[in-house]
């Protein structure tokens, strides 16, 4: 025949085709096979832990199911303490740091032009180093003898160094909120970059003064690369202890550094499970609220 | 391009953060300790800091043609944990304190020690041959090669003479200027300074007065302790005056010429005992003999004393080190380790750690 045939539509009803997940599977098995070893087995046996005791006399983890840890976790008001202050602090961290790096991913996305992917290598750069050292460095810098307390001292805010700054809740802020701040102007950044700017130009056409083009389009656009620091800033404070070793006062004990404690200083490996569990579950429902922020945020 | 408003393009901005996030995630590990393979020549120690110092370490590993690697916890706990964590099969030696050295030889990972295949054991002073803390069932698990006290030290410029009494770790006057060891075995420390007779066998009323204690004492401290190093710190940065060390960290800061004072005050002190203990699955059984040779013989025990200040269990020193150290460090005399309330393991031990993890919380 010599009549041209129709083009078939791309889904014709005669034939089902395989959801577009499984026909990708061949392609992904090997990441998903890593996957599966190295994250979801490992967290597995994690959980298993957790619903599993210790023998404290003979020191052996004791493999029946029971439900003890959690039931100390739950009546135990000292984790109930760590937990607020982690999730308090987790959450001033992410606020901090939402304000501190909106500014900066602005000025590159929006400022900067031919420096612009200079800027961006210089945001990336102490993430270069090694994280234990930029925390050694705010234990100098904060110190009784250091950088800031001297320079407060010389001008006379300050009539003699203070203890405040190290060893304290603060010093721990400090540190967090600097060393993720990467991480929060990064997504902030690509967010604000993707934005078209024929929005923008379409906005001012419509008579939209400067303000009103950033309250109406960029910020809205800008959501989905805030939530995703903020999820990022949020799940790296619920689980450091590093920080709180380093520059924490006695009262300073996160979420991590009793985790910490229960698998290398009090061998109650269950225990150590069950609280881990117990932040897994937290950042779950922070990663849930986030999505739905930035579901919002995209919808319009 | 990607459609900004599309949930792709919200991925898109996770994923870039998941990148850069893996790419730091490396610096995170920054503490975990270097896997050793248990290749054949390479003995593994788990040890206390100072320990495997190279001044002593370099010439062992030259005679024996061998590598020494070591890892250096800041507690009994996390040593033993880290030991239990391998199964006794990590680590080929362990430098037990007292306090650990009963729940090491329950375990079942420690290898009965023959002295015969230990020439220089007869140098070590005749009350270090079967101590109780490392004697189960009338066999050897491990030799002993140092002492030492918990000692106060104390910042020289602060205090004119030397405190007289632990009293001084809860003292007010010093608020923000103290430290403490970050170590459920300081409970003892805590209950030698409230005139507790026996201080490892504390009963409930003694335990809730320690924790009583030590919450008031935690308003007043800078930080809690954990390696030696951050408290030498502290001191040189003139961040705390006053702490319970142990003579490392004087001999340290002496060494780098601070004005520091260490002393025992009236109410006695709590001391230690540290023993080489093996693994009974070492592939380098023979080595690890050989190591505690080194170590309780003239140059191990020169060596280690040179660079921790502690007092050797062992006699073979003593020519190198000369009458005026030898007395200074009660090697002339050990009635002084009589005075000490030797670290050991409480029978309510957990009570202790559960005690000290709701004090820090």
């Amino acid at each position: 025949m010599d009549v041209a045939q129709p083009t078939r539509l791309a889904t014709p009803s005669s034939r089902r085709e395989l959801p577009a997940i499984l026909r990708a599977l061949p392609l992904l098995s090997p990441s998903l096979l890593w996957l599966a070893v190295f994250y979801l087995v490992p967290l597995g046996i994690l959980l298993l832990h957790s619903v599993w005791s210790t023998d404290t006399v003979n020191m052996v983890i004791v493999r029946q199911f029971t439900l003890s840890s959690y039931q100390s976790i739950a009546t135990d008001p000292l984790f109930r303490d760590v937990a607020l202050r982690t999730i308090t602090m987790a959450v001033g961290v992410t606020l901090t740091d939402i304000v501190l790096a909106f500014p900066i991913a602005y000025l590159i996305a929006f400022r900067l032009g031919r420096l612009k992917t200079l800027a961006f290598m210089l945001v990336l750069v102490p993430l270069w180093s090694s994280y234990l050292i930029r925390a050694y460095a705010w234990k100098t810098i904060l110190g009784l003898d250091g950088v800031l307390n001297s320079f407060l001292v010389a001008v006379h805010i300050l009539s003699r160094p203070s203890p405040a700054f190290l060893y304290s809740n603060l010093a721990m802020f400090i540190t967090f909120t600097h060393v993720w701040l990467p991480f929060m102007i990064l997504p902030v950044y690509t967010a604000l970059e993707k934005i078209p700017r024929s929005l923008l130009e379409a906005a001012g056409d419509l008579g939209a003064p400067g303000w009103r083009t950033f309250l109406h389009v960029v910020l809205p656009l800008s959501v989905p690369g805030i939530v995703a620091g903020a999820i990022a800033t949020f799940s790296l404070t619920m689980g450091d202890y590093i920080t709180p070793q380093l520059l924490g006062g006695p009262d300073s004990q996160l979420v991590g550094n009793v985790i910490a404690s229960q698998f290398g200083v009090t061998f109650n490996w269950p225990l150590g499970a069950a609280f881990s569990a117990v932040v897994l579950v937290i950042v779950a429902v922070f990663l849930v609220l986030a999505n739905r922020v930035g579901a919002a945020g995209t919808a319009r | 391009m990607t459609n900004p408003l599309s949930r792709r393009g919200f991925l898109e901005g996770a994923a870039s953060v998941a990148g850069a996030a893996a790419l730091s995630a490396t610096g995170l590990d920054a503490v975990a300790e270097a896997a050793n393979p248990r290749d054949q020549r390479t003995l593994n120690l788990i040890c206390w800091a100072g320990y495997n110092d190279p001044s002593f370490v370099t010439p062992f590993e030259k005679k024996f043609n061998c590598k020494v690697t070591g890892i250096n916890p800041n507690s009994s706990d996390e040593m033993f944990a880290k030991w239990m964590a391998g199964g006794g099969k990590t680590y080929d030696l362990i430098s037990a304190s007292g306090d650990v050295t009963r729940r090491l030889m329950r375990s079942g990972t420690l290898l009965e020690v023959d002295v015969s295949k230990i020439p220089n054991f007869k140098y070590l002073f005749p009350k270090f041959h079967w101590p109780a803390w490392n004697t189960m069932n009338g066999k050897r698990y491990g030799v002993s090669f140092t002492w030492g006290p918990d000692s106060l030290i104390y910042d020289k410029g602060t205090f004119s003479s030397p405190p007289p009494s632990w009293g001084v770790l809860y003292d007010k006057r010093y608020k923000g200027k103290l430290s403490t060891a970050d170590n459920p075995i300081t409970i003892a420390d805590v209950a030698l300074y409230l005139g507790y007779k026996d201080v490892y066998n504390l009963n409930e009323k003694q335990l809730m007065q320690v924790k009583k204690t030590l919450l008031a004492q935690k308003t007043l401290l800078r930080f809690y302790w954990g390696s030696s190093t951050d408290l030498e710190n502290a001191f040189i940065h003139h961040e705390v005056v006053a702490s319970n060390a142990w003579p490392l960290m004087a001999n340290d800061l002496r060494k780098a010429k601070f004005p520091i004072g260490e002393t025992i005050p009236r109410e006695g002190a709590t001391g230690w005992a540290d023993t080489w203990m093996i693994s009974k699955y070492s592939p380098n059984i023979d080595l690890a003999l050989q190591w505690i040779n080194y170590m309780i013989g003239p140059q191990g025990q020169l060596g280690v004393i040179n660079v921790t200040g502690y007092s050797g269990a062992s006699t073979a020193a003593i020519p190198a080190l000369g009458k005026q150290r030898v007395h200074a460090l009660h090697m002339d005399d050990l009635s002084y380790f009589d005075k000490l309330k030797m670290w050991t393991e409480p029978s309510n031990y957990s009570e202790w750690q559960k005690i000290w993890l709701d004090v820090k919380g």
